[in-house]
């Protein structure tokens, strides 16, 4: 990745007109380097100033600074250039909801719907009308498993607008917390059952259910193991699988916290993620006493 | 150095710091293979415990529709599992807290890729 960074700034130095702009921004956006990834995508959208590209870049790095009107803007541009964009439509709702606007929020959902974004789009409305006017806008499980059409994430870093979510609200209680990179969390109760979170599936489907109930079956190995070998209470867990990394630790009441990323995800971050969701989980279940 | 064929990658994984035990299990029955272990290690504990929370693991996993399994960590007050398992083959190393995991999960992922 580096060396792409380096190899798209030189070629941008020798012809600033290429178009190496677009994923040499977006990298940096992804790498956190907000205020740079903005200069290059100003930079280019300067010289490409009818990109739509260029505008939903901006709009992402926006997000990222916590600009969300200023994101909605350039989505807004993006839709303009390309009327029925998915990314700008998805992104836009986003906006809204984050402002606290559920109905404009559903509104642009359904136009994503419409064009093309089914699965994932009909989850992120099932989810924002089951929880309501607090609900989880693109939805924690969307967001932690979603990937846009064009092939980029459209995941926005948690911003000083966010909306904490309500007691009540338990689907959404990580939502603020699991960032750009593909990732979802689940609460779980001693049995196995699913107190706070979402973990939507491929298919659409929260299947939050489902997946803390298989997992929630490797922590009476894992007491096992710790007891039987002298080295203490358990932790927490990770596991790698070919598509996804799974951390999971046990909170309070024994009960089991799970992060689940995408692959890519660095390990290091994933473990920052659950260490900052048990500490949410906490919060929330002794508020909820 | 064992003649086995896990010989050398017992030998290097335990070279690790940190390393208390390194093993090949059979992860079905959870019977030791081969193994390098420190003093005091009871090597067909470390095995059967391992192997059973990697296979509950890895089973876990693909019913939730996670995909393979290729490696797995405990962390626990006083030391860590690590495993990797390559068909029937689970590679599994018990490390103290303050191992270098880092090195020691490359270096696993690594041979357990050669595991037969």
């Amino acid at each position: 990745m580096a060396d792409d960074v380096r190899r798209w700034s030189d070629e941008l130095a020798r012809d600033p007109a290429s178009l190496v702009f677009l994923p040499l921004g977006e990298t940096l956006r992804r790498q956190g380097q907000l205020d740079l990834a903005l200069k290059i995508a100003m930079r280019g959208l300067e010289r490409h100033s009818h990109n739509t590209d260029a505008h939903d870049l901006l709009a992402r790095i926006a997000v990222d600074r916590g600009e969300l009107q200023r994101a909605f803007d350039e989505w807004d541009m993006v839709l303009r250039l390309t009327p029925g964009h998915l990314g700008a439509l998805k992104g836009m709702a986003f906006v809204r909801f984050q402002q606290g606007n559920t109905a404009e929020a559903q509104r642009y959902l359904e136009q994503a719907k419409e064009h093309g974004g089914e699965a994932e789009v009909a989850a992120a409305l099932a989810n924002l009308r089951a929880a309501g006017a607090r609900g989880a806008g693109r939805g924690q499980g969307d967001a932690g498993r979603g990937t846009r059409e064009d092939g980029n994430d459209n995941h926005a870093r948690p911003t000083p607008h966010s909306p904490r979510p309500a007691h009540n609200d338990a689907r959404a209680l990580f939502a603020d917390i699991l960032g750009e990179h593909e990732q979802t969390a689940l609460l779980l109760d001693d049995q196995g059952l699913v107190l706070a979170g979402i973990y939507v599936g491929d298919d659409g489907r929260d299947v939050a259910a489902e997946v803390g109930a298989e997992l929630s079956g490797v922590t009476d190995a894992a007491r096992r193991a710790t007891k039987h070998l002298d080295i203490g209470e358990w932790r927490a867990i990770v596991l790698e699988t070919e598509v996804a990394v799974v951390t999971m630790a046990p909170s309070a009441g024994d009960g089991l916290l799970v992060v689940a990323a995408s692959r890519a995800t660095p390990l290091g971050l994933v473990r920052r993620v659950l260490d900052r969701c048990l500490a949410r989980a906490r919060q929330w279940l002794e508020g909820s006493q | 150095m064992s003649a086995s064929p896990f010989g050398a990658i017992l030998s290097a994984l335990t070279r690790q710091r940190g390393v208390r035990a390194s093993l090949v299990v059979d992860e079905n029955d959870g019977i030791v293979i081969e193994s390098n272990l420190q003093i005091g290690q009871d090597g067909d504990r470390v095995a059967a415990l391992a192997a059973s929370l990697y296979r509950k693991a890895r089973l876990s996993a693909r019913a939730a529709r996670l995909g393979t399994a290729t490696f797995m960590q405990l962390e626990a007050e006083r030391g860590r599992i690590c495993a990797a398992g390559h068909n029937d083959l689970v590679l599994v190393v018990v490390a103290d807290p303050a191992a270098n995991i880092g090195m020691i999960r490359v270096e696993m992922i690594k041979a357990a890729g050669a595991l037969p």
